[in-house]
C-alpha cells in the first residue's frame, strides 16, 4: 500500500490527478476490523473530466513507471488499484474532505468514516450495507452524522429504510 | 452466562482487539486474505477445467 500511496502523490504532483483518496475496504480498515477485499479503489478528480477516455493519462503515466492495466485495475504492488473517477457531488465532496493520513511515513488521503458509510449506502449492495453496519459499529461515525450527510446528498428516503432495516429495534 | 454468550462476548472481544490493530497491519493482513482467496480461486478454476469433459486430464490442460 505504500507503493500506491507514493504512486498516488506522484501523480498528483505531476498533475495525472488533480485529487485522490482511497476509499472502499481499504479505507475502512482504518476504523474496523480487517476485511477481504481483491483490489484498491482510489476515487481520483481529473483535469479534464469529460474526455471520453478519462482514464487514458492515468493508465499511460502508470505504464511509464512500469505498472501494468489487470482486469479493470492496474497492479501496484501487491494490490490492483481501480481508479474510479468521482461520479456525483458525494463523491466530489468526500475527495475534497478526505483525511490525509500516513502509511508507513507516506501521506495518503483517505476518504472519511462518514462519506465512506454514505457511499456505501448510495451503492446499497449487501457487502456496501455490512460496511455501514461496521464502520457505526466501530464508532468512528454516529447515526446521526451518517443521517445528516445522507440527507444533504438526496439520501435521506434510502437511510431511513436502512435504519428501519438494519438499526432499529423494532421489527 | 450461557455457553453462546460467552462465546460471543469472547468473540466480540477478540473482533475489537483485531479492530485496535494498527491500519497498516490490518492491510497486511487483508493483503494475506486476498492472496488465499486467488489461491482458492486458481485451484477451483483448475478443477473446473479438469471436470469439463473432453479437457486433457493434467496439469498442462490448464496451463495452455
Amino acid at each position: 500500500m505504500k507503493e500506491v500511496a507514493e504512486l498516488l502523490n506522484d501523480m498528483r504532483k505531476a498533475g495525472v490527478v488533480t485529487d485522490y483518496a482511497l476509499f472502499g475496504a481499504a479505507a475502512q480498515m482504518r476504523y474496523t476490523e480487517a476485511v477481504a477485499t481483491l483490489d484498491a479503489d482510489v476515487l481520483i478528480v481529473v483535469p479534464e473530466p469529460d474526455r471520453l477516455d478519462v482514464l487514458e493519462p492515468i493508465y499511460a503515466y502508470c505504464h511509464d513507471r512500469g505498472y501494468t492495466p489487470e482486469d479493470e485495475a492496474v497492479r501496484v504492488g501487491a494490490w490492483p488499484v481501480q481508479f474510479v473517477p468521482v461520479f456525483s457531488p458525494l463523491t466530489k465532496e468526500a475527495v475534497s474532505r478526505a483525511d490525509t493520513a500516513e502509511f508507513e511515513g507516506t501521506p495518503l488521503r483517505v476518504v472519511g468514516a462518514g462519506y465512506l458509510a454514505v457511499i456505501a449506502l448510495s451503492v446499497g449492495r449487501a457487502k456496501d450495507f455490512a460496511r455501514v453496519l461496521a464502520l457505526v459499529e466501530s464508532g468512528a461515525v454516529t447515526r446521526d452524522d451518517i443521517g445528516a450527510l445522507a440527507a444533504r446528498h438526496g439520501l435521506a428516503g434510502a437511510w431511513s429504510r436502512f435504519t428501519r432495516r438494519f438499526l432499529d429495534d423494532n421489527p | 452466562m450461557t455457553t453462546h454468550e460467552e462465546l460471543l462476548a469472547r468473540q466480540a472481544a477478540w473482533q475489537k482487539s483485531r479492530q485496535a490493530l494498527s491500519w497498516p497491519e490490518k492491510i497486511r493482513q487483508a493483503e494475506r486474505l486476498r492472496s488465499s482467496i486467488e489461491a482458492i480461486r486458481k485451484e477451483r478454476w483448475r478443477q473446473l477445467r479438469r471436470d469439463l469433459p473432453g479437457s486433457r486430464n493434467d496439469e498442462q490442460a490448464v496451463l495452455t
